[in-house]
Protein backbone atom coordinates (compact mmCIF):
# COMPACT_ATOMS: atom_id res chain seq x y z
CA UNK A 1 0.00 0.00 0.00
CA UNK A 2 1.75 3.37 -1.45
CA UNK A 3 2.19 5.97 1.32
CA UNK A 4 2.05 9.43 0.32
CA UNK A 5 3.31 12.64 2.28
CA UNK A 6 2.21 16.20 1.13
CA UNK A 7 4.73 18.12 2.64
CA UNK A 8 6.98 21.32 2.98
CA UNK A 9 10.01 21.21 4.41
CA UNK A 10 9.47 24.77 5.74
CA UNK A 11 6.37 23.87 7.61
CA UNK A 12 7.44 22.62 11.60
CA UNK A 13 4.75 19.59 11.45
CA UNK A 14 6.13 18.45 8.25
CA UNK A 15 9.50 18.24 9.26
CA UNK A 16 8.46 15.85 12.35
CA UNK A 17 6.59 13.43 9.86
CA UNK A 18 8.92 12.80 7.58
CA UNK A 19 12.14 12.33 9.96
CA UNK A 20 9.67 9.78 12.03
CA UNK A 21 9.27 8.12 8.87
CA UNK A 22 13.07 8.15 7.99
CA UNK A 23 13.97 7.48 11.30
CA UNK A 24 11.67 3.91 10.89
CA UNK A 25 12.51 2.69 7.36
CA UNK A 26 8.67 3.44 6.45
CA UNK A 27 9.17 4.05 2.49
CA UNK A 28 7.03 6.66 1.27
CA UNK A 29 6.74 9.47 -1.76
CA UNK A 30 7.07 13.12 -0.39
CA UNK A 31 4.97 15.00 -2.44
CA UNK A 32 6.09 19.11 -1.78
CA UNK A 33 3.43 21.57 -1.48
CA UNK A 34 5.20 24.53 -1.56
CA UNK A 35 3.44 26.91 0.98
CA UNK A 36 5.95 29.79 -0.50
CA UNK A 37 4.27 29.03 -3.41
CA UNK A 38 0.66 28.91 -2.22
CA UNK A 39 0.52 25.34 -3.68
CA UNK A 40 -1.46 24.39 -0.55
CA UNK A 41 -4.33 26.51 -2.31
CA UNK A 42 -4.76 24.51 -4.83
CA UNK A 43 -8.12 23.17 -6.14
CA UNK A 44 -5.90 19.60 -6.27
CA UNK A 45 -4.54 19.41 -2.68
CA UNK A 46 -8.28 21.01 -1.21
CA UNK A 47 -9.02 17.50 -2.37
CA UNK A 48 -6.31 15.72 -0.21
CA UNK A 49 -6.87 18.18 2.70
CA UNK A 50 -9.97 20.89 2.63
CA UNK A 51 -8.21 22.56 5.51
CA UNK A 52 -5.67 23.41 2.72
CA UNK A 53 -2.88 22.91 5.70
CA UNK A 54 0.20 20.69 5.94
CA UNK A 55 1.22 17.92 6.45
CA UNK A 56 -1.48 15.51 5.10
CA UNK A 57 -0.97 11.74 4.30
CA UNK A 58 -2.23 9.40 1.70
CA UNK A 59 -2.15 5.60 2.68
CA UNK A 60 -3.51 3.97 0.14
CA UNK A 61 -7.45 4.89 -0.26
CA UNK A 62 -7.05 6.77 3.60
CA UNK A 63 -6.62 10.18 4.09
CA UNK A 64 -5.35 11.97 7.03
CA UNK A 65 -4.29 15.57 7.87
CA UNK A 66 -2.94 16.45 11.36
CA UNK A 67 0.10 15.96 12.14
CA UNK A 68 -0.48 14.35 15.66
CA UNK A 69 -3.06 12.39 14.36
CA UNK A 70 -0.36 11.42 11.39
CA UNK A 71 2.73 10.18 13.54
CA UNK A 72 -0.22 7.94 15.98
CA UNK A 73 -1.01 6.71 12.89
CA UNK A 74 1.97 5.86 11.06
CA UNK A 75 3.24 4.11 14.70
CA UNK A 76 0.21 2.08 14.76
CA UNK A 77 -0.39 0.90 10.66
CA UNK A 78 3.28 0.08 10.55
CA UNK A 79 4.67 -2.62 12.61
CA UNK A 80 8.55 -2.08 12.55
CA UNK A 81 7.97 0.96 14.55
CA UNK A 82 9.82 0.55 17.76
CA UNK A 83 7.43 0.76 21.24
CA UNK A 84 9.19 3.60 22.61
CA UNK A 85 8.23 6.16 19.47
CA UNK A 86 4.35 5.79 21.26
CA UNK A 87 4.03 3.18 23.84
CA UNK A 88 1.59 0.71 23.95
CA UNK A 89 1.30 1.21 28.42
CA UNK A 90 -1.46 2.98 28.29
CA UNK A 91 -0.11 4.93 31.21
CA UNK A 92 2.57 6.21 29.06
CA UNK A 93 0.38 6.52 25.79
CA UNK A 94 -1.61 9.16 27.91
CA UNK A 95 1.31 10.90 28.96
CA UNK A 96 1.94 11.13 25.16
CA UNK A 97 -1.26 12.43 24.59
CA UNK A 98 -1.16 14.89 27.45
CA UNK A 99 2.38 16.76 26.43
CA UNK A 100 0.86 16.65 22.19
CA UNK A 101 -2.12 18.70 23.06
CA UNK A 102 -0.25 20.96 25.49
CA UNK A 103 1.82 22.05 22.54
CA UNK A 104 -1.36 23.03 20.68
CA UNK A 105 -1.81 26.06 22.70
CA UNK A 106 1.48 26.60 24.81
CA UNK A 107 4.47 26.20 22.21
CA UNK A 108 3.30 25.90 19.27
CA UNK A 109 0.89 28.72 19.36
CA UNK A 110 3.79 30.98 21.09
CA UNK A 111 6.44 29.95 18.51
CA UNK A 112 4.09 30.43 15.47
CA UNK A 113 2.50 33.98 16.87
CA UNK A 114 6.39 35.21 17.67
CA UNK A 115 7.80 33.96 14.15
CA UNK A 116 4.99 34.51 11.80
CA UNK A 117 4.95 38.03 13.03
CA UNK A 118 8.82 38.60 13.13
CA UNK A 119 9.49 37.13 10.03
CA UNK A 120 7.22 34.95 7.95
CA UNK A 121 4.69 37.14 7.28
CA UNK A 122 6.70 38.58 4.49
CA UNK A 123 6.86 35.33 2.83
CA UNK A 124 3.27 35.95 1.97
CA UNK A 125 3.34 39.90 1.54
CA UNK A 126 1.84 40.53 4.91
CA UNK A 127 3.18 43.40 7.38
CA UNK A 128 4.86 42.09 10.29
CA UNK A 129 3.15 42.74 14.06
CA UNK A 130 5.08 43.59 16.58
CA UNK A 131 2.70 43.77 19.15
CA UNK A 132 1.74 39.93 17.56
CA UNK A 133 5.41 39.16 17.94
CA UNK A 134 5.37 40.15 21.46
CA UNK A 135 2.72 38.48 22.48
CA UNK A 136 3.81 35.21 20.53
CA UNK A 137 7.61 35.26 22.22
CA UNK A 138 5.68 35.72 25.99
CA UNK A 139 4.13 32.59 24.96
CA UNK A 140 6.95 30.83 23.63
CA UNK A 141 8.99 31.66 26.84
CA UNK A 142 6.67 30.51 29.42
CA UNK A 143 6.47 27.57 26.90
CA UNK A 144 9.78 26.94 27.31
CA UNK A 145 10.52 27.24 30.48
CA UNK A 146 8.12 24.78 30.72
CA UNK A 147 9.09 21.87 29.01
CA UNK A 148 12.61 22.87 31.27
CA UNK A 149 10.47 22.24 34.56
CA UNK A 150 8.18 19.70 34.29
CA UNK A 151 7.72 18.10 30.89
CA UNK A 152 12.36 17.27 30.90
CA UNK A 153 12.96 15.62 33.83
CA UNK A 154 16.19 15.77 35.30
CA UNK A 155 17.81 12.38 34.62
CA UNK A 156 16.48 10.80 31.58
CA UNK A 157 17.21 12.69 27.71
CA UNK A 158 13.68 12.90 26.43
CA UNK A 159 10.37 13.99 27.29
CA UNK A 160 8.43 12.67 30.05
CA UNK A 161 11.28 11.01 31.15
CA UNK A 162 11.58 8.69 28.98
CA UNK A 163 15.10 7.07 28.01
CA UNK A 164 13.94 6.84 24.21
CA UNK A 165 12.29 9.36 22.19
CA UNK A 166 8.68 9.39 21.35
CA UNK A 167 6.43 11.10 18.57
CA UNK A 168 6.29 13.71 20.97
CA UNK A 169 10.02 14.88 21.39
CA UNK A 170 10.24 14.72 17.15
CA UNK A 171 7.07 17.10 17.28
CA UNK A 172 8.06 19.66 19.59
CA UNK A 173 11.64 20.14 19.20
CA UNK A 174 11.28 20.61 15.44
CA UNK A 175 8.53 22.99 16.61
CA UNK A 176 12.13 25.12 18.40
CA UNK A 177 13.92 24.13 15.47
CA UNK A 178 11.76 26.75 13.57
CA UNK A 179 13.78 29.53 15.41
CA UNK A 180 17.00 29.03 12.89
CA UNK A 181 14.78 31.08 10.11
CA UNK A 182 14.65 33.98 13.09
CA UNK A 183 17.64 36.40 13.36
CA UNK A 184 20.49 34.87 15.23
CA UNK A 185 20.50 37.53 18.42
CA UNK A 186 16.72 36.85 18.82
CA UNK A 187 16.78 33.01 18.42
CA UNK A 188 19.97 32.79 21.59
CA UNK A 189 17.82 35.84 23.43
CA UNK A 190 15.33 33.27 23.34
CA UNK A 191 16.81 30.01 23.44
CA UNK A 192 19.84 30.65 24.87
CA UNK A 193 19.05 30.72 28.65
CA UNK A 194 17.45 27.24 27.80
CA UNK A 195 20.62 24.96 28.16
CA UNK A 196 18.16 21.74 29.14
CA UNK A 197 16.36 22.22 26.09
CA UNK A 198 19.29 22.52 23.84
CA UNK A 199 20.89 19.07 25.05
CA UNK A 200 17.14 17.64 24.34
CA UNK A 201 17.17 18.92 20.58
CA UNK A 202 20.85 17.80 20.45
CA UNK A 203 19.70 14.17 21.65
CA UNK A 204 16.64 14.03 19.31
CA UNK A 205 18.77 14.67 16.64
CA UNK A 206 21.34 12.12 17.20
CA UNK A 207 18.66 9.55 17.87
CA UNK A 208 17.16 10.06 14.38
CA UNK A 209 20.66 11.00 12.62
CA UNK A 210 21.20 11.32 9.76
CA UNK A 211 17.72 12.15 9.34
CA UNK A 212 16.67 14.88 11.26
CA UNK A 213 19.63 17.22 10.05
CA UNK A 214 19.46 16.14 6.30
CA UNK A 215 15.31 17.71 6.78
CA UNK A 216 16.10 20.26 8.72
CA UNK A 217 19.15 21.58 5.42
CA UNK A 218 17.37 24.29 4.25
CA UNK A 219 16.40 26.20 6.94
CA UNK A 220 19.53 28.29 6.59
CA UNK A 221 18.67 29.19 2.79
CA UNK A 222 15.17 30.24 4.10
CA UNK A 223 16.55 31.80 7.05
CA UNK A 224 18.60 34.06 4.16
CA UNK A 225 15.73 34.82 1.73
CA UNK A 226 13.75 36.11 4.62
CA UNK A 227 16.57 38.63 6.03
CA UNK A 228 16.34 39.98 2.33
CA UNK A 229 12.85 40.03 2.56
CA UNK A 230 12.45 41.97 5.65
CA UNK A 231 15.60 44.48 3.94
CA UNK A 232 13.51 44.88 0.98
CA UNK A 233 10.52 46.00 3.00
CA UNK A 234 12.49 48.41 5.31
CA UNK A 235 13.70 50.28 2.32
CA UNK A 236 10.01 50.55 1.10
CA UNK B 1 -8.72 1.69 42.58
CA UNK B 2 -10.28 5.46 42.95
CA UNK B 3 -10.97 8.02 40.09
CA UNK B 4 -11.24 11.15 41.04
CA UNK B 5 -12.46 14.02 38.55
CA UNK B 6 -10.95 17.57 39.29
CA UNK B 7 -13.87 19.66 37.41
CA UNK B 8 -15.54 22.73 37.38
CA UNK B 9 -19.10 22.29 35.39
CA UNK B 10 -18.15 26.01 33.95
CA UNK B 11 -15.42 24.37 32.27
CA UNK B 12 -16.57 22.46 28.43
CA UNK B 13 -13.93 20.02 28.65
CA UNK B 14 -14.77 19.30 32.69
CA UNK B 15 -18.44 18.53 30.75
CA UNK B 16 -17.26 15.79 28.60
CA UNK B 17 -15.20 14.04 30.91
CA UNK B 18 -18.55 14.03 33.64
CA UNK B 19 -20.31 13.32 30.86
CA UNK B 20 -18.19 10.12 29.77
CA UNK B 21 -18.36 9.14 32.83
CA UNK B 22 -21.68 9.08 34.07
CA UNK B 23 -22.68 7.81 30.72
CA UNK B 24 -20.34 4.64 30.68
CA UNK B 25 -20.94 4.03 34.64
CA UNK B 26 -17.77 4.91 35.67
CA UNK B 27 -17.36 5.66 38.83
CA UNK B 28 -15.59 8.95 40.05
CA UNK B 29 -15.30 11.08 42.91
CA UNK B 30 -16.20 14.53 41.77
CA UNK B 31 -13.63 17.37 43.69
CA UNK B 32 -15.12 20.59 42.20
CA UNK B 33 -12.60 23.08 41.68
CA UNK B 34 -14.03 26.50 41.20
CA UNK B 35 -12.32 28.74 38.76
CA UNK B 36 -14.70 31.65 39.61
CA UNK B 37 -13.21 31.52 43.75
CA UNK B 38 -9.61 31.35 42.13
CA UNK B 39 -8.87 27.29 43.47
CA UNK B 40 -7.53 26.31 40.27
CA UNK B 41 -4.36 28.89 41.68
CA UNK B 42 -3.80 26.85 45.30
CA UNK B 43 -1.10 25.45 45.93
CA UNK B 44 -2.93 22.10 46.53
CA UNK B 45 -4.20 21.71 42.72
CA UNK B 46 -0.75 22.19 41.55
CA UNK B 47 0.33 19.22 42.86
CA UNK B 48 -2.80 17.68 41.32
CA UNK B 49 -1.71 19.54 38.04
CA UNK B 50 1.38 22.49 37.48
CA UNK B 51 -0.47 23.93 34.48
CA UNK B 52 -3.39 25.18 37.01
CA UNK B 53 -6.05 23.64 35.02
CA UNK B 54 -9.20 22.12 35.05
CA UNK B 55 -9.95 19.31 33.97
CA UNK B 56 -7.16 16.89 35.47
CA UNK B 57 -7.45 13.06 36.90
CA UNK B 58 -6.08 11.32 39.54
CA UNK B 59 -6.28 7.29 38.91
CA UNK B 60 -4.83 5.55 41.88
CA UNK B 61 -1.23 7.35 41.97
CA UNK B 62 -1.67 8.24 38.41
CA UNK B 63 -2.26 11.72 37.81
CA UNK B 64 -3.10 12.67 34.31
CA UNK B 65 -4.59 16.46 32.40
CA UNK B 66 -5.72 17.90 28.99
CA UNK B 67 -9.20 16.84 28.67
CA UNK B 68 -8.36 14.75 25.18
CA UNK B 69 -5.54 12.55 26.68
CA UNK B 70 -8.36 12.19 29.78
CA UNK B 71 -11.07 11.25 27.66
CA UNK B 72 -8.96 8.31 25.68
CA UNK B 73 -7.00 6.86 28.88
CA UNK B 74 -10.80 6.58 30.44
CA UNK B 75 -11.37 4.84 27.06
CA UNK B 76 -9.03 2.40 27.11
CA UNK B 77 -8.87 2.27 31.10
CA UNK B 78 -12.43 0.93 32.11
CA UNK B 79 -13.54 -2.66 29.79
CA UNK B 80 -16.74 -1.78 30.05
CA UNK B 81 -16.70 1.54 27.60
CA UNK B 82 -17.91 0.74 24.38
CA UNK B 83 -15.94 0.72 21.33
CA UNK B 84 -17.70 3.57 19.48
CA UNK B 85 -16.45 6.07 22.22
CA UNK B 86 -12.98 5.59 21.03
CA UNK B 87 -12.83 2.60 18.26
CA UNK B 88 -10.01 -0.04 18.49
CA UNK B 89 -9.56 0.58 14.36
CA UNK B 90 -6.54 2.53 13.30
CA UNK B 91 -7.87 4.21 11.24
CA UNK B 92 -11.42 5.47 12.53
CA UNK B 93 -9.44 6.57 15.37
CA UNK B 94 -6.96 8.65 13.34
CA UNK B 95 -10.04 9.88 12.50
CA UNK B 96 -11.10 11.08 16.19
CA UNK B 97 -7.49 12.16 16.71
CA UNK B 98 -7.77 14.46 13.79
CA UNK B 99 -10.35 16.12 14.57
CA UNK B 100 -9.63 16.24 18.10
CA UNK B 101 -6.22 17.69 17.39
CA UNK B 102 -8.47 20.11 14.98
CA UNK B 103 -10.64 21.67 17.64
CA UNK B 104 -7.50 23.23 19.73
CA UNK B 105 -6.43 25.50 16.98
CA UNK B 106 -10.49 26.31 15.73
CA UNK B 107 -13.48 25.98 17.64
CA UNK B 108 -12.45 25.94 20.81
CA UNK B 109 -9.92 28.79 20.13
CA UNK B 110 -12.95 30.87 18.88
CA UNK B 111 -15.47 30.03 21.22
CA UNK B 112 -13.18 30.76 24.09
CA UNK B 113 -12.30 34.01 22.18
CA UNK B 114 -15.23 34.89 21.62
CA UNK B 115 -17.10 33.79 24.92
CA UNK B 116 -14.32 34.77 26.86
CA UNK B 117 -13.82 38.61 25.71
CA UNK B 118 -18.07 39.00 25.47
CA UNK B 119 -18.95 37.69 29.03
CA UNK B 120 -16.77 34.95 31.32
CA UNK B 121 -14.00 37.46 31.33
CA UNK B 122 -16.01 39.45 33.77
CA UNK B 123 -16.86 36.95 36.64
CA UNK B 124 -13.27 36.44 36.87
CA UNK B 125 -12.75 40.41 37.82
CA UNK B 126 -11.00 40.90 34.38
CA UNK B 127 -12.24 43.58 31.48
CA UNK B 128 -14.20 42.73 28.26
CA UNK B 129 -12.54 42.84 25.25
CA UNK B 130 -14.58 43.58 22.10
CA UNK B 131 -12.17 43.57 19.89
CA UNK B 132 -10.79 40.17 20.47
CA UNK B 133 -14.32 39.11 21.14
CA UNK B 134 -15.01 39.89 17.21
CA UNK B 135 -11.74 37.97 16.29
CA UNK B 136 -13.22 34.88 18.37
CA UNK B 137 -16.62 35.25 16.93
CA UNK B 138 -15.21 35.27 13.53
CA UNK B 139 -12.98 31.70 14.00
CA UNK B 140 -15.79 30.46 15.74
CA UNK B 141 -18.42 30.92 12.44
CA UNK B 142 -15.96 29.80 10.42
CA UNK B 143 -15.47 26.47 12.53
CA UNK B 144 -19.07 26.04 12.80
CA UNK B 145 -19.39 25.97 9.25
CA UNK B 146 -16.33 23.38 8.79
CA UNK B 147 -18.12 21.16 11.06
CA UNK B 148 -20.90 21.52 9.22
CA UNK B 149 -19.72 21.09 5.71
CA UNK B 150 -16.92 18.71 6.70
CA UNK B 151 -16.97 17.20 9.93
CA UNK B 152 -20.10 16.03 10.03
CA UNK B 153 -20.16 14.67 6.59
CA UNK B 154 -21.53 10.85 5.85
CA UNK B 155 -24.37 8.59 6.42
CA UNK B 156 -24.57 8.95 10.58
CA UNK B 157 -25.32 11.81 12.68
CA UNK B 158 -22.24 12.12 14.63
CA UNK B 159 -18.94 13.52 13.55
CA UNK B 160 -16.87 11.38 10.82
CA UNK B 161 -20.28 9.92 9.35
CA UNK B 162 -20.34 8.27 12.63
CA UNK B 163 -24.14 5.96 13.97
CA UNK B 164 -22.35 6.47 17.46
CA UNK B 165 -20.79 8.77 19.55
CA UNK B 166 -17.48 9.07 19.85
CA UNK B 167 -15.11 10.90 22.56
CA UNK B 168 -14.52 13.65 20.06
CA UNK B 169 -18.37 14.33 19.73
CA UNK B 170 -18.40 15.11 23.29
CA UNK B 171 -15.46 17.20 23.32
CA UNK B 172 -16.79 19.42 20.39
CA UNK B 173 -20.93 19.94 21.68
CA UNK B 174 -19.67 20.81 24.89
CA UNK B 175 -17.40 23.64 23.93
CA UNK B 176 -20.25 25.22 21.87
CA UNK B 177 -22.32 24.50 24.71
CA UNK B 178 -20.51 27.22 26.81
CA UNK B 179 -22.69 29.56 24.22
CA UNK B 180 -25.81 28.91 26.92
CA UNK B 181 -24.22 31.83 28.48
CA UNK B 182 -24.20 34.46 26.06
CA UNK B 183 -26.67 36.44 25.14
CA UNK B 184 -30.20 34.72 23.55
CA UNK B 185 -29.41 37.34 20.53
CA UNK B 186 -25.74 36.58 20.38
CA UNK B 187 -26.34 33.12 20.25
CA UNK B 188 -28.66 32.90 17.65
CA UNK B 189 -27.04 35.54 15.78
CA UNK B 190 -24.22 32.56 15.82
CA UNK B 191 -26.00 29.48 15.71
CA UNK B 192 -28.77 29.91 13.90
CA UNK B 193 -27.68 29.55 10.58
CA UNK B 194 -25.99 26.20 11.47
CA UNK B 195 -29.49 23.60 11.51
CA UNK B 196 -27.41 20.91 11.20
CA UNK B 197 -25.16 21.51 14.48
CA UNK B 198 -28.09 21.97 16.27
CA UNK B 199 -29.43 18.77 15.26
CA UNK B 200 -25.74 17.36 16.18
CA UNK B 201 -25.96 18.60 19.92
CA UNK B 202 -29.53 17.22 20.02
CA UNK B 203 -28.63 14.44 18.86
CA UNK B 204 -25.64 14.29 21.48
CA UNK B 205 -27.77 15.18 23.81
CA UNK B 206 -30.32 11.96 23.88
CA UNK B 207 -27.49 9.55 23.33
CA UNK B 208 -26.41 10.54 26.78
CA UNK B 209 -29.15 11.38 28.43
CA UNK B 210 -30.01 12.02 31.22
CA UNK B 211 -26.27 13.54 31.90
CA UNK B 212 -25.86 15.88 29.71
CA UNK B 213 -28.39 17.56 30.61
CA UNK B 214 -27.53 17.58 34.34
CA UNK B 215 -24.09 18.24 33.83
CA UNK B 216 -25.34 21.36 31.93
CA UNK B 217 -28.12 22.44 34.52
CA UNK B 218 -25.53 25.23 35.35
CA UNK B 219 -25.55 27.01 32.63
CA UNK B 220 -28.84 29.24 32.86
CA UNK B 221 -28.09 30.47 36.49
CA UNK B 222 -24.37 31.18 35.44
CA UNK B 223 -25.73 33.23 32.72
CA UNK B 224 -28.10 35.11 34.95
CA UNK B 225 -25.17 35.91 36.64
CA UNK B 226 -22.92 37.29 34.27
CA UNK B 227 -25.80 39.28 32.86
CA UNK B 228 -25.87 40.91 36.08
CA UNK B 229 -22.22 41.68 36.82
CA UNK B 230 -22.72 43.02 33.01
CA UNK B 231 -24.91 45.91 34.14
CA UNK B 232 -23.10 46.49 37.06
CA UNK B 233 -20.17 47.10 35.30
CA UNK B 234 -21.52 49.04 32.74
CA UNK B 235 -23.31 51.41 35.71
CA UNK B 236 -19.65 51.74 37.19
CA UNK B 237 -18.18 53.11 33.81
CA UNK B 238 -21.31 55.29 33.45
Amino acid sequence: MELKLYVDRLSQPSRAILIFCKANGIEFEEVKILIGKMQHRSPEFAEINPMKQLPAIVHGDFKLFESHAILIYLASAFSGVADHWYPTDIYKRAKVHSVLDWHHSNLRRGSVGYLFNTRIALAFGLPLDPKASAEGEKLLSASLAMIESYWLEKDEPFLLGNSQPSIADLALVCEIMQLEVADEEDRDRILGPHKRIMKWIDDTKNATAPYFDEIHSMLPLAKEKLKELKVQASKQ
Amino acid sequence: MELKLYVDRMSQPSRAILIFCKANGIEFEEVKILLAKRQHHSPEFAEVNPMKQVPAIVHGDFKLFESHAILIYLASAFPGVADHWYPADVRKRAKIHSVLDWHHSNLRRGAVGYIFNDSIAIALGLPLNPKAAAEGEKLLSASLAMIESYWLEGHGPFLLGNSEPSIADLSLVCEIMQLEVADENDRDRILGPHKRILKWIEDTKNATSPYFEEIHSIMSPVKEKLKELKVQASQQSA
